[in-house]
């Protein structure tokens, strides 16, 4: 084959790629009455609905950063039998279609679940509430940000935790005075992608939280509802989902380009003219 | 030999990949000839595949009338209630519909009922899980009608209500313990017998709800299939099996 | 390096300083490394990148910072990061940071390797001042016996990781224990057999010709001569005491001041004006002579 026609060729597929990627969000865009956007979202119902996602999502993405970094620095660095595992008990969530985390979640935490028992007799419900939200965004968003974050700590050069050692500084100083630090980029990256998992989390939700205004419904759930109710106010749940998501993407971009890439020690063999002075 | 390896592989993925698309399409035209495209309410799905043989998309009515307004390729429509067949009756979308079911709604609760509900009353206190239809659904917009008739219709705010889109997943909210209480049809109750107790409704709150079933026009396809189910669920052996559900027969 | 620091954890042994056991396996001691009073400069420096150079030499302990900045002559790049330095200024840094700690023992990890020629000898001649200076004991890894014979009080030669030889540097460089400190420490190893004969050793040299040893040794050996031992000559000497191998003139080059003569197999030195008057150029033959008692024995590695 020459190389005009690979070229060709590989033009060909990006394009169909490309054109089949961003015709459903071209379309949303140019479907909904813009106009009217700023109205709709107004609507009573939105108020609940936002209130929901962004309460819900913070706590979520709160705990997926408390306790994921912990855990993504622990399987980046240390090396132990199950270590692999483990790393593909984290991932799996990735790999779970949502209403199956859904089922999975009622088999746990349901009342006729495993722990339904115990926690009903110590008085808590999770379904219906808004902590079934939280733990239904925190399960299908955790892996984005740990397997991004353990990767992050693992491009750490490893000489450079070793050295603040020899300097004194124990264990967890190290952690948060140079492995963190020095991950930072890759973590944040991780976290962008589980924010935008996590608020576009639907089948989990739906399943194991139901669709309760003001306590378990969010922006997804409440496309979901207005499909049917309002097509239009669906439609702009829908841009407003786009703007949001495209805003954090495009706000980490842009910072990634103005950090300087840090995270590896020079290397060791290039010979350098000496500026001796 | 290396360019020929390499343009042969790449014939190979065509050929194939245009095999696949073929007998894609071939197929389709086939099954056109044989089995309806039945779209139906959600609560007819015990009962719609005991009448016939069909290729069967089950979901809350509502949702199903929006696919056949985007083009869903439907051959047959059954909606729980008038509204969605006649919009599309109205929208030119189907022949006239015809009532061929209809039901009761009663109030269902976990077989061990958790909640500890006596009757809807029981609502009144509050602080429920209770799993209804969404305004939207036939079944939400029975069960607001009965709750408005009985003066009931603040027990939508003083408990926990989650808005189902299908009257399929109140049910299994029930059966599994999510829910405490769910208002469905008694026909669903039938079909989670197990697993859920049903509490009744009086007879004078029961909305009329009445089931229509019609063929959806659509081009390229003959209707023989179509006409042929719908014959099936009204004639003699469609209302005995819709009986034996649990559904009511219209005179 | 590792162990000593206690990055790395030994199988077995025994690592202590001033009588305090750092790491005992029998006795189950394993300090972690900040408990440990060590200053580790690493052979690729390791400075943290994402800190100004003032902030990597406080790492260790803020007493001293300005001091050392001082001392090492980067008070200017205080808030330079490492990446913005050249190699040298980035191996002060190196060194500063370990010295923040005031450790008591310095470790230095090669720290010439990656240096040219030219800085190599510049670092060499600083770290001769540090190390008087600091009164520190410092052990550093070299590959370069030039560099431990400039810098070090005493030498271990290790191969593959076993301890060939520890002793004072000049015995090193005198005494080698075996064939390979002799030629790590410069010396003309010559293979052959030995033979006990009174008043040493008779060796037929591999080469073909046979020379004396005032050393006793029998069966295979290798017989050391060091360059400086040799002298060269145009013809052989009749006095019968001197070995003499004589050979074609190959390489010729001018080092420190002393000519270094490749003769066939050997490295021989002379002054220049020797050099001179000899007509030293390649291609002419001449004659290297050494007295027996400049030949050393030492056993053959087994290749």
């Amino acid at each position: 084959m020459g190389r005009a026609a690979f070229s060709a060729l590989l033009a060909l597929c990006a394009g169909i790629s490309l054109t089949f990627l961003a015709l459903p969000l071209v379309a949303l865009f140019v479907e909904t009455p813009l106009g009217d956007v700023p109205d709709l979202l107004g609507d009573p119902v939105m108020r609940d609905i936002i209130a929901v996602t962004a309460r819900t999502n913070a706590i979520a993405n709160a705990l997926i950063l408390l306790f994921g970094t912990p855990t993504a620095y622990l399987l980046a660095t240390r090396r132990f039998r199950g270590r692999s595992l483990l790393v593909t008990l984290v991932e799996l969530p990735l790999v779970l279609p949502p209403a199956v985390a859904g089922i999975g979640l009622l088999a746990a935490f349901g009342a006729g679940g495993l722990f339904g028992d115990e926690l009903q007799d110590a008085g808590i419900v999770l379904p219906f509430t808004e902590w079934a939200v939280v733990l239904a965004v925190t399960f299908v968003a955790s892996p984005f940000y740990v397997r991004q974050a353990i990767s992050a700590f693992e491009s750490v050069d490893p000489l450079l935790p070793a050295a603040s050692r020899t300097l004194g500084a124990g264990p967890a100083r190290t952690f948060w005075r140079v492995s963190l630090p020095l991950a930072a980029g890759g973590l944040v990256a991780g976290w962008v992608l589980a924010f935008a998992r996590g608020i576009g989390e639907f089948g989990a939700t739906i399943v194991f939280a139901g669709n309760v205004h003001g306590e378990t419904q969010t922006l997804p759930l409440g496309i979901y509802e207005q499909l049917e109710a309002n097509f239009d106010l669906a439609l702009a749940i829908g841009v407003l989902l786009v703007i949001l998501s495209g805003s954090i993407l495009l706000t980490y971009k842009l910072v990634a380009t103005w950090r300087v890439s840090n995270s590896t020690s020079l290397s060791p063999f290039a010979l350098t003219r000496s500026r001796s002075s | 030999m290396h360019r020929i390896g390499k343009l042969g592989a790449l014939t190979a993925v065509v050929v194939l990949v245009g095999a696949v698309v073929g007998v894609a399409l071939a197929g389709r035209d086939g099954d056109q000839d044989k089995d309806a495209t039945v779209y139906a309410a959600s609560s007819l799905r015990d009962a719609f595949p005991k009448i016939g043989d069909a290729t069967f998309s089950f979901a809350g009515s509502s949702e199903l009338q929006r696919q056949i307004e985007a083009g869903a390729p439907a051959d047959v429509f059954a909606s729980a209630s008038p509204d969605e067949a006649q919009a599309l009756f109205r929208g030119g979308s189907c022949t006239r519909p015809v009532t061929f079911a209809t039901n009761v709604l009663v109030l269902l609760v976990p077989r061990d009922n958790p909640g500890r509900v006596r009757s809807v009353y029981s609502l009144r206190s509050g602080g429920h899980r209770l799993a209804v239809g969404a305004s939207e659904v036939p079944i939400g917009d029975y069960t607001r009608t009965v709750l408005a008739d009985m003066h009931l219709s603040s027990i939508l705010s003083s408990n926990r209500v989650s808005q189902e889109t299908d009257v399929a997943n109140i049910v299994s909210k029930v059966a599994l313990g999510t829910a405490e209480a769910g208002f469905a049809y008694v026909t669903d109750a039938k079909i989670a017998s197990g697993r859920v107790r049903t509490i009744a409704l009086p007879r004078w709150a029961q909305p009329l709800v009445r089931y229509q079933i019609c063929r959806v026009r659509r081009s390229g396809g003959g209707t023989a299939p179509a006409d042929e189910f719908i014959e099936r669920v009204v004639g003699a052996e469609g209302r005995r099996i819709l009986r034996a559900a649990g559904f009511g027969l219209p005179r | 390096m590792r162990a000593i620091a206690g990055l790395v954890r030994p199988d077995a042994g025994r690592i202590e300083l001033d009588g305090r056991a750092w790491f005992d396996s029998k006795a189950g001691v394993d300090l972690p490394p900040e408990e440990r009073s060590v200053g580790l400069v690493f052979q690729e420096y390791a400075l943290f990148p994402h800190m100004s150079v003032r902030a990597n030499v406080s790492y260790g302990g803020t007493e001293r910072t300005d001091e050392l900045l001082d001392r090492f002559r980067i008070g200017h790049l205080a808030d330079a990061r490492p990446g913005a330095l050249s190699g040298g200024e980035r191996q002060r840094v190196a060194v500063a940071r370990a010295l923040a700690r005031d450790p008591a023992v310095l470790l230095l990890d090669e720290p010439l390797s990656a240096l040219d020629a030219h800085t190599r000898a510049a670092v060499r001649a600083e770290l001769q001042e540090l190390l008087a200076e600091l009164a520190l004991p410092a052990i550093f890894i070299t590959h370069d016996f030039r560099d431990a014979a400039a810098l070090a009080d005493r030498v271990g030669v290790i191969v593959d990781g076993r301890l060939r030889q520890l002793d004072r540097v000049e015995e090193i460089g005198r005494r080698p224990a075996d064939a390979f400190v002799a030629t790590l420490t410069g010396a003309n190893l010559l293979p052959g057999i030995a033979r006990p004969v009174p008043g040493g050793a008779e060796v037929a040299l591999d080469l073909g010709t046979t020379i004396r040893s005032g050393e006793t040794a029998s069966g295979r050996v290798g017989a050391v001569v060091y360059p400086w031992e040799l002298t060269l000559a145009a013809t052989a000497p009749a006095d019968d005491d001197l070995n003499a191998l004589a050979g074609t003139v190959g390489d010729v080059s001018v080092e420190g001041g002393r000519v270094r003569v490749r003769l066939g197999e050997l490295v021989c030195e002379c002054s220049p004006a020797d050099a001179e008057r000899l007509g030293l150029a390649r291609g002419a033959a001449s004659v290297a002579t050494f007295p027996a008692a400049s030949v050393q024995l030492v056993p053959l590695d087994d290749d």
